[in-house]
């Protein structure tokens, strides 16, 4: 392993082991744990969602790009 | 125009310039539109829907829906939403028919089928707002109702319009002017508006 490598996974592992939880919402927190729980699901859905729809829309680009190129250009 | 001299070819022979490359068009600017269209709708529900958990998952313990709120019509809705459902089938059958077979004349009744049925599932909507206010839900009455008047009130804004969309496809298509960019640019977005209603129901009515 280089150096290099061995640095980076050292401070990775610094980074995980030490960092406290970041509550970037100061709102975002709440005694009730349903609630707490809805405040996770929503985040990861709101990040998720535009995701997926962009991951969507190369896919189907793509798909669309091949299968342009399978028909042969006109004369 | 290059000459070019090698002692293996004539003197004469003159450099033909290559062909520039052929571009096609990837997507057409009527779906690139709706594209954009319809990520900007996403996030505007993603953002209501979330509102909305948040919202329903504070509420005390069996105080959601609140008490003395009517509660909402959920199998009248299911029904309604199959309506909805067979009207987007419709719509993907005007596809085909356009695409595929090449018959506008059918792929235009499909269209109006399409467009009708789409808009009973909103007058069927209107018909239970209008008994749901008579019974005290209305925008102010409380979170509750806030959000059900937003959440599928937008939703029924959307369906508005892309019937609008719908009847427009119709109207070309029965003159014989409709083109595939168009149509598939306005059966995404009815597809949207189809796909999103099983969402909310389940997010507001169950």
């Amino acid at each position: 392993m280089s150096a290099r490598r061995a640095l980076w996974w050292v401070v990775a592992t610094l980074v995980v082991v030490w960092a406290p939880a970041a509550l970037a919402c100061s709102v975002c927190f709440d005694a009730n744990a349903e609630r707490r729980a809805a405040f996770l699901g929503t985040t990861i859905f709101l990040t998720l969602t535009p995701l997926a729809f962009v991951f969507a829309v190369v896919w189907w680009l793509r798909r669309r790009a091949r299968a342009l190129d399978a028909i042969p250009p006109a004369e | 125009m290059t000459t070019i001299s090698s002692p293996m070819m004539p003197t004469n022979v003159r450099a033909v310039p290559p062909a520039p490359p052929v571009r096609r068009q990837l997507v057409s600017s009527a779906m690139l539109g709706m594209l954009i269209f319809i990520a900007v709708e996403l996030m505007f529900f993603s953002g209501l829907i979330s509102a909305f958990t948040i919202v329903k998952s504070s509420a005390a313990p069996g105080a959601w829906p609140p008490p003395g709120q009517p509660r909402l019509p959920v199998e009248l809705t299911a029904v309604n939403s199959l309506v909805l459902v067979a009207s987007g089938a419709l719509a993907w059958l005007a596809w085909r028919a356009f695409t595929r077979r090449a018959s506008a004349p059918q792929a235009a009744r499909s269209l109006l089928g399409a467009a009708a049925l789409g808009a009973a599932f909103v007058v069927v909507q209107g018909v239970e707002w209008t008994r749901l206010v008579g019974e005290g839900l209305t925008m102010r009455a409380s979170t509750y109702g806030s959000f059900f008047y937003m959440i599928v009130g937008a939703h029924a804004l959307h369906a508005l319009a892309a019937i609008a969309a719908l009847l427009w496809c119709w109207r070309q298509a029965s003159v014989g002017r409709l083109r595939a960019p168009q149509l598939g640019a306005v059966l995404t977005l009815w597809t949207f508006v189809v796909g999103l209603w099983p969402v909310l129901y389940v997010l507001v009515y169950l």
